[in-house]
């Protein structure tokens, strides 16, 4: 994809519910065609912040442009966006072709060009067949389609989706992930999604960014995301770690030595020696054995989880810390619970954090 | 779930109790058709006479237009008033929103006749005077808390998200309200104005403080039939108020179900 | 991040605009309802206690509640209410159950009974039962026909025809409320307690009374309520022999021009109904 100008720039961005502040200066520059997840916890801000995008709740300072345009103190009606509500809030006194029709005939569109845009939108979804349906004899997989066709047909500056793929049930709600993306891309639609869901976050998107009270604590592509958390909030949010407690004895270019209750360890982080930091790394960095170079640790095998393609292992490595192992299904060897074991891992894919910073 | 005889049981206290409920109707509607100046049952003849005479009764017309002046009004009025107070209440953003609904619905258990004395007492005592004024301010009391009940009730199913999602398709504020609130709120709305309106038409106990001589309203001017000489005109009277009521009956049935009606309106 | 901004000093929250457009909202009808009818009450609370000269006085309700007379006025307005609810609610409640499980035409029809007499006139309703109770009325003529009795029985300005059109007339109030909380009972909980051993007595005692509680409880409160302070219905099929509270503060205001005493017959009808009221509200509160 090549560099396309700024689409929606929010800059200095915050909201306060009384004493609540719920976004604290937010900055956040998208692309045309981009699709941006906001992921969080409830009450990170991260629906406030759609909903500032939306209109729907004007923030108190800064500023958000959409499409070129200053849209801060645009009401909602004159945005041309897109949102795809949590419980989809279909109009239930019209059929799905009335709701799909809805923002295009307040618009003023002739006739003629509803039809064919409602015909085109329902296609998309995939749901040209039901148009004089009622929406109460809809499945909930349906209805969030016609929520989504609702929203593309006025071909909006930006689709906003608020948990839209919250209340499927599992199944239905990742074949939905992929599904959701390729349409995006196809009529390359600008979106940015609100999730809780750390899954939808990395299937559905370019970039995450990933929001704690009220701040963006990371922006970043999935990949990088996961593999170079930025922070102990974005590594406990997204994927599975190890972590471990322990002091800065030692500092030099941008790698720290830490005493930890399992030994010595070698994490990438600027730390002052004496410093407190918590020790992490990914399940899937840790290997059965001892490895020269390596970060390495023992301990007594607490519970093993088969899960299909992957195996978890949970090591009690004493003195309150555990060690989180993940095992491919191709490898040979799998410990027993109660087994003593040593597991090694990259000093590349270890990282420190400081510790105060715990959630 | 039931033993047999207690199903029987059920079913004939339900038939019965239709057929008691329906018999006095039933009668008043025969007798309007009594060919003799008496209610001799079953009838020996059929005539419409009496409908003829209806509109002869002393001082029937002015109160047949004050009634339904007064219902008309305080029930539009309540209309306005009932569900904007209902709106604020089942959105929840006002401290003690649950403790206003029950203010606004109050009246609904108090007696009708206490009522109509204190507001005498209280007319009297401000110096409101004007007949026609105090009794479309007292009947507000009466219309407005079926307005808020009915409202609240169908106003806490209504799911304000819609209105964001009509705002965020290109609706103002007020376009939303109108193209997604009030069609999804016409059954309330509806049996509301039903309601308040037959309590309205239909009010005795406080009215009756409030009339005077020149103006009354029709249910004081019937009964004031009924003392004086009760003939069959009455009877034919009340079979057209009751054929009115069977027609809106049937309109609100086919516009919203009367097993919708008796969920929202216990 | 603009250096604008991050010097812009701090907003104070703006006045809760929602909240501001929320009172406005709610504004016309709370003045209504304190206006034209808290305002009054507690006019009414002040008139019982003022003698005819304005000097406070407490002999409107030593009156009300120290003879005889007026303590069986009292009593009758009681009876009646209560007479009403018993009756109204051993039919009311059964016949609920019947109404849940009809369908279709048949379900269409129980309730237009309910409803068309609910929506008719209380002097219409009243007037009927003065034809149908009469000496020569149809309940006489019935009754002779078919060799039950050989003469006219006095019905009309008895407490029989009293009672009869009561209930008749506030019966739909104590269905639709009952109707309204059997019709959303859900089967299975009667299900769940038959497989655990509950025998069809202990499931309705059980499972079914408790869950249908609330729509009993705002049935007898409406219902009593009504038939207590009902003015029509007395006046009409009994009359003079069977004085109530409410016939009496009519004739004490229409007639005999006492507006303290019947002031303070009105605050007894009032107090009576506020209990009604508090209970209820205190029942079905109550967990289960």
């Amino acid at each position: 994809m090549s560099e396309a100008a700024p689409h929606l720039v929010i800059s200095g961005v915050s909201k306060r519910y009384g004493a609540a502040t719920v976004l604290e200066r937010v900055d956040l520059t998208i692309r045309r065609g981009e699709l941006v997840t906001l992921l969080g916890p409830s009450g990170c801000g991260k629906t406030t912040l759609l909903r500032a995008i939306a209109g729907l709740a004007p923030p108190d300072t800064g500023t958000i442009a959409l499409a070129g345009r200053d849209v801060t103190h645009v009401p909602p009606h004159r945005r041309n966006v897109g949102v795809v509500f949590q419980n989809y809030a279909l109009f239930p006194h019209l059929t799905v072709a009335g709701n799909v029709a809805f923002g295009l005939k307040v618009r003023g569109t002739p006739k003629a060009e509803i039809d064919l845009a409602v015909r085109r939108a329902l296609a998309l979804v995939k749901l040209g067949h039901l148009g004089g349906r009622r929406i109460s004899a809809l499945s909930g997989g349906q209805q969030q389609r016609v929520a989504l066709a609702r929203a593309i047909a006025v071909e909006p500056d930006v689709l906003l989706f608020d948990e839209a793929l919250s209340a499927l049930d599992r199944k239905l709600r990742e074949e939905m992930q992929v599904e959701l993306r390729r349409l995006l891309q196809e009529v390359k639609a600008t979106a940015i999604f609100v999730t809780h869901d750390q899954d939808e976050a990395l299937t559905m998107s370019d970039r995450v960014a990933v929001m704690n009270k009220g701040r963006i604590e990371q922006l970043a592509a999935p990949r990088e995301l996961y593999a170079r958390p930025a922070s102990l909030f974005a590594l406990n949010f997204v994927g599975l770690s190890t972590r471990i407690a322990g002091q800065v004895v030692g500092a030099q270019d941008g790698m720290v030595e830490v005493v930890t209750p399992v030994g010595r360890l070698s994490a990438r982080g600027a730390f002052q020696p004496g410093a407190s930091v918590i020790v992490a790394t990914r399940p899937e960095q840790l290997r059965l054995g001892a490895d020269a170079g390596a970060n390495s640790a023992a301990g007594r095998v607490r519970s093993v989880v088969f899960q299909g393609s992957r195996t978890l292992v949970d090591v009690d490595a004493g003195a309150g810390a555990s060690l989180l192992a993940e095992l491919s299904g191709r490898e040979a060897e799998v410990p027993r619970v109660h087994d003593e074991v040593r597991f090694a891992w990259p000093v590349a894919e270890t990282f420190a954090f400081a510790a105060e910073a715990a959630p | 779930m039931m033993t047999r005889a207690a199903i029987v049981v059920c079913w004939v206290l339900a038939i019965g109790l239709a057929l008691f409920l329906v018999l006095p109707l039933a009668v008043i509607a025969a007798a309007s058709f009594s060919p003799t100046p008496v209610f001799d049952l079953p009838l020996s003849g059929a005539s419409l006479r009496w409908y003829g005479r209806i509109g002869r009764l002393d001082g029937f017309w002015p109160s047949l237009f004050l009634s339904l002046q007064i219902a008309l009004l305080s029930t539009a009025l309540s209309l306005v008033a009932g569900t904007l107070a209902a709106i604020a209440i089942a959105r929840g953003k006002l401290p003690g929103a649950t403790a206003l609904g029950t203010l606004l619905v109050s009246p609904l258990m108090m007696p009708g006749l206490v009522l109509g004395i204190a507001l005498l007492q209280y007319f009297r005592m401000i110096g409101f005077t004007a007949t026609w004024s105090a009794l479309l301010v007292a009947h507000l009391v009466v219309t407005l808390p079926y307005v808020a009940r009915t409202m609240i009730a169908g106003l806490s199913r209504f799911d304000f998200t819609l209105i964001e999602a009509a705002r965020t398709l290109g609706c103002t504020y007020a376009g939303s309200v109108i193209r997604v609130m009030v069609p999804a709120l016409a059954p309330s709305f509806l049996i509301s104005g039903l309601f308040s309106l037959l309590a309205s038409f239909d009010n005795y106990p406080v009215s009756i403080f409030l009339t005077d001589v020149r103006s009354k309203t029709l249910p004081i001017r019937m009964l004031q039939y009924i003392e004086e000489a009760p003939d069959p005109t009455l009877a034919a009277l009340s079979t057209l108020i009751l054929a009115g009521t069977l027609v809106l009956l049937l309109i609100s049935d086919r516009l919203v179900g009367l097993h919708r009606m008796a969920g929202t309106a216990d | 991040m603009t250096e604008a901004v991050l010097s812009a000093p701090v907003v104070k929250p703006a006045p809760d605009r929602e909240r501001l457009a929320a009172l406005g909202f709610v504004a016309p009808s709370v003045l209504i309802i304190a206006v034209v009818f808290v305002l009054p009450l507690a006019l009414l609370l002040g008139v019982s206690v003022l003698d005819s000269k304005g000097g406070p006085t407490t002999a409107h309700y030593v009156r009300l509640l120290g003879t005889p007379y007026y303590l069986g006025v009292i009593w009758n307005s009681l009876r009646l209410g209560l007479l009403t609810t018993l009756i109204a609610f051993v039919i009311s409640y059964p016949a609920a159950f019947a109404l849940a499980r009809a369908r279709g035409p048949l379900r269409s029809a129980l309730l237009a009974t309910l409803f068309l007499p609910l929506a008719a006139s209380v002097i219409v309703k009243a007037f009927a039962w003065t034809i149908l109770l009469r000496s020569d009325g149809l309940i006489n003529t019935v009754l002779i026909a078919l060799g039950i009795i050989e003469d006219p029985i006095r019905m009309i300005f008895t407490q029989t025809a009293l009672i009869i059109g009561a209930v008749n007339i506030f019966l739909p109030f104590m269905v639709l409320p009952i109707y309204a909380v059997v019709a959303q009972l859900d089967g299975r909980y009667a299900e769940a307690a038959a497989t655990l051993g509950a025998s069809p007595a202990v499931v309705f005692l059980r499972v079914i009374l408790p869950l249908t509680l609330p729509g009993i409880i705002a049935g007898v409160a409406l219902v009593f309520s009504l038939s207590v302070s009902a003015y029509v219905v007395p006046t009409l099929l009994i009359g003079e022999k069977y004085p109530t509270l409410a016939t009496t503060i009519a004739k004490a205001y229409l007639l005999a021009r006492d507006p303290g005493f019947g002031a303070a017959a009105g605050v007894v009808l009032l107090a009576i109904a506020v209990v009604v009221v508090a209970l209820s509200t205190l029942l079905s509160r109550e967990p289960k």
